[in-house]
């Protein structure tokens, strides 16, 4: 019997998102991920980190050629969402891998921005021939 | 590159010191394991809740199995991926990573490091060995053994901050590939590491061995 638990779904996070200061005034993003299975792939604050950014589109790619599910989670409303997307987006299309939705969450209003992204987390998943092809 | 300092002083006055823990991938990521190696959906929650409680910030570390084994790789001990081409690959993903965690030893803040021990490339208290692993696939269970020792990605990493002059990291791992994982164990040992007086010994080189 295969005992592995993995979710087979994991989300690109932005920096500020994953080591927001831990308050009421703020959606709780981990505990959402983590309520809802997705593993964490960490993106880097603002900054030049391209050789950083490579290596994590290596791994993405990797996930996405062999059955994974993958989203971006940014922030909504600041100069940057946290997803890297002018570096990383080409980085995924040279790997020939699909852009991930992504789904943005707002500071304020934290219960309703995490239902809004519980909703979105799990709603989304591969189409079942393709789990089915690949989760065995 | 150097991550950005400017928040570290603000009006000339020294911001306080941040608690940051850099993790095994694996760690937020169960994805990445060897098949039939995750424990959990997602990310390790008793990890993640013994650090979030204390306050400290996350920097995950890349995986350097998945990007160069693939995710779908097979088990293998540390003899095996003690190759120079997985080396080299190791030393990349550092050198990647590394100005952000020089970033925060730079600034003063309090860094430690999270492995897994039990892992071939990712142990920091244990690896595991089994010098005559090659050829077919078929092992029998718990054919390996778990031996005290740096994995190959986390010596490469530590030799990449010392190449950057960086003091040692206060390291531990969480024994998720020791062969019979103990969760309540491991919570215990990573909270006394985590809540060890400031400036003591690496968990590595102390007898905190699970």
């Amino acid at each position: 019997v295969n005992s592995d638990r993995r979710g087979w779904r994991i989300a690109l996070v932005s920096d500020a998102l994953l080591n927001a200061p831990r308050d009421r005034a703020r959606p709780d993003v981990v505990r959402v991920l983590e309520t809802c299975g997705y593993g964490v792939l960490q993106l880097p604050p603002p900054g030049n980190y391209g050789p950083l950014l490579a290596v994590i589109a290596d791994q993405v790619a990797e996930y996405a050629h062999h059955g994974y599910a993958l989203v971006a989670i940014g922030v909504r409303g600041e100069s940057r969402d946290g997803l890297h997307w002018r570096s990383l987006a080409p980085l995924l299309r040279r790997r020939t891998v699909t852009l991930p939705p992504r789904h943005l969450v707002r500071a304020e209003a934290p219960a309703a921005e995490e239902q809004r992204l519980a909703t979105f987390l799990n709603g989304y998943d591969l189409p079942l021939e393709e789990q089915r092809h690949w989760r065995v | 590159v150097i991550k950005d300092q400017s928040d570290s002083e603000q009006g000339g006055q020294a911001r306080a010191p941040r608690k940051v823990a850099l993790l095994a991938n694996c760690l937020l990521n169960q994805n990445a394991k060897v098949c039939e190696g995750a424990h959990y959906p997602g990310p390790v929650t008793p990890v993640l809740a013994a650090l979030r409680k204390r306050g400290y910030l996350l920097q995950q570390l890349p995986c350097p199995e998945l990007a160069f084994a693939g995710v779908r790789r097979w088990w293998a001990v540390y003899e095996q991926y003690d190759t120079p081409a997985y080396r080299s690959h190791c030393r990349r993903l550092a050198q990647a990573v590394a100005p952000l965690i020089e970033g925060y030893v730079r600034a003063g803040d309090e860094v430690v490091l999270i492995g897994l021990d039990g892992s071939p490339s990712t142990g920091v208290r244990f690896t595991s060995s089994k010098p005559d692993w090659g050829g077919r696939p078929n092992r029998p269970e718990d054919d390996w053994n778990v031996v005290p020792g740096r994995g190959i990605w986390i010596e490469e990493l530590e030799a990449e901050l010392a190449r950057r002059g960086l003091p040692r990291v206060p390291a531990t791992g969480w024994g998720l590939d020791m062969g019979r994982f103990d969760e309540a164990g491991a919570v215990g040992d990573l909270e006394t590491f985590l809540d060890r007086p400031t400036g003591a010994a690496d968990a590595s080189d102390g007898d905190s061995a699970p």
